[in-house]
């Protein structure tokens, strides 16, 4: 019986690409959420800076 | 701990790689397309690992309202669909020319066929439900139905038909293949079940880092 | 008022509503006919392929009618704004699912009931001594659908894509009550006694049981909201 390469790199093939597609969809939402997360952390801390009067950037003094 | 995960898949995916094509023998009758079931069987039995996980974490689930069973069925649920799915696809390409035809309704590759409808059933009805809460309760009342019934849809197809090859692996007598077929085919199959635990793992991570950002 | 008292409620008020507005029933009267002349159409003229395929067909109605029946259970719920009542209904839940259940086996049967005797007529079927055995195969495989259509009903109710997602999840859960009571129809009709096809009886028992006894556990779950 004929080897049959082609069915055998067919199948290995398909495996080996689907499962690299799922992994790097894993990759590409963890960034996403990463993002997510710090600009969440970044969000939360300006509340503390809440009751003092914003300066305009332009007018704001250098800082030291 | 997913990155060890990780890394023992890679390594045993390789090392499973190697035995398939540098230890394992070409076999007799068929030739090297029989390579194939070094792929394909432990894809669909890591799938049954899926499976039968994913009913254990709904059980827990709807107990104890625990949302990391919740997630570690969702995980499950996602890995196991494409495991099985995979297995399916293998198979088919490996019949094709050994059996002639890319598909055969026989008991084996019928219960497996609906095994993936079912379970690609659970992860469209998360998809579906928007509020995490319902989802999580939902899923798993689906998870617990649909693995009790795995044993009536063997047994009802079983009896409907015979085909496949009877299982080697499994049969009461023992292995009897030789043992250059049956270690490629066991290093894979770690290989696999590992995949299987990273996939999961890092899912699972992901999932809780999601319900995090999104509270 | 009593678990019992509570699900008769349910089932009664189901019936009656039915009763008054007929449109799941004429909706399914109408279907089963319709289901009658494509058959006809399709198959009437061979009577051995007939034979052949009247089992696959007569549940193929069966199951597209249990669909149509199945998917519009909660359908007065949730038109009429009573989702919440079912919601806050006070006591055991699953008391509701038996209620739902008991209505929704007496509409399917009497639409089986209906389609069979159709079948019988128009292609002029001798069904004699397989009537007893088909009764039961036909209960039993009913109930199965039943069981399972109901929660999942429940399930999907309020769920977008409803009417797409409620078929996909329940044909392939079904598959077994579906092959059983083809395979069982199939040797009954062929004159075999209820013996002849007792492993089939049994996994349906074995099936009802189960799917019985796990909608009942957890219809309060799927009810919570």
């Amino acid at each position: 019986m004929p080897d049959n390469w082609g069915f055998v790199a067919a199948a290995y093939g398909l495996t080996a690409a689907v499962l690299l597609i799922y992994w790097q969809r894993l990759v590409r939402r963890e960034r996403e959420v990463a993002t997510l997360q710090r600009l969440n952390a970044e969000r939360s801390h300006e509340p503390s800076r809440a009751g003092h009067p914003r300066p305009e950037p332009a007018s704001r003094p250098p800082v030291p | 701990m997913v990155r060890i995960f990780g890394w023992f898949a890679a390594i045993s995916l390789l090392a499973g790689l190697v035995m398939a094509f540098g230890v394992a023998p070409r076999e007799v009758t068929q030739g090297n397309v029989q390579r194939i079931m070094y792929v394909h069987v432990p894809l669909i039995l890591a799938s049954y690992v899926a499976f039968v996980l994913l009913a254990i974490a709904s059980l827990v689930y709807l107990v104890r309202r625990d949302p990391r069973a919740d997630r570690v069925a969702h995980a499950s649920g996602e890995v196991g669909v494409i495991f099985v799915g995979l297995g399916i696809a293998t198979g088919s390409i490996w019949g094709k020319p050994t059996w002639g035809t890319w598909w055969t309704w026989d008991a084996r590759l019928t219960s497996v066929a609906i095994l993936f409808v079912m379970y690609l059933g659970y992860l469209l009805l998360r998809g579906t439900i928007e509020d995490p809460e319902r989802a999580a309760r939902y899923s798993a009342v689906l998870g617990i139905v649909a693995a009790l019934d795995i044993p009536l849809v063997h047994f009802s197809v079983y009896w409907w038909r015979t085909l496949h090859q009877p299982p080697s692996l499994m049969k009461p007598g023992g292995f009897t293949g030789s043992t250059s077929i049956l270690w490629p085919l066991l290093v894979n199959l770690l290989a696999f079940v590992l995949l299987y635990a990273y996939f999961v793992a890092r899912r699972v991570r992901l999932l809780r880092a999601e319900a995090e950002a999104t509270a | 008022m009593s678990y019992a008292r509570r699900a008769l409620a349910v089932a009664w008020k189901d019936l009656a509503v039915e009763r008054r507005s007929k449109e799941t029933l004429n909706a399914l009267v109408f279907f089963s006919l319709l289901l009658l002349f494509v058959f006809q159409f399709t198959l009437g003229g061979d009577r051995e392929r007939l034979a052949a395929v009247l089992p696959g067909v007569l549940w193929l109605g069966f199951v597209l009618s249990a669909l149509l029946a199945l998917g519009r259970t909660f359908l007065v719920e949730r038109e009429h704004d009573c989702w919440e009542g079912l919601l806050l209904a006070p006591g055991d839940k699953s008391a509701i699912y038996l209620g739902k259940l008991a209505g929704n086996l007496a509409l399917m049967l009497l639409v089986e009931t209906l389609v069979l005797g159709l079948f019988v007529v128009f292609f002029d079927i001798d069904l004699g001594r397989a009537l007893p055995g088909l009764l039961v195969v036909v209960l039993l495989g009913t109930l199965g659908l039943a069981a399972v259509g109901t929660l999942f009903a429940a399930m999907t109710a309020n769920v977008r894509a409803r009417e797409l997602l409620f078929p996909v999840l329940l044909l392939p859960v079904q598959v077994p009550v579906l092959l059983a009571t083809v395979k069982a129809t199939e040797s009954l009709l062929l004159g075999e006694p209820l013996g002849a096809v007792a492993h089939w009886v049994k996994l349906l028992a074995a099936a009802d049981t189960i799917y019985v006894v796990v909608s009942l556990l957890t219809f309060d779950v799927v009810l919570e909201g």
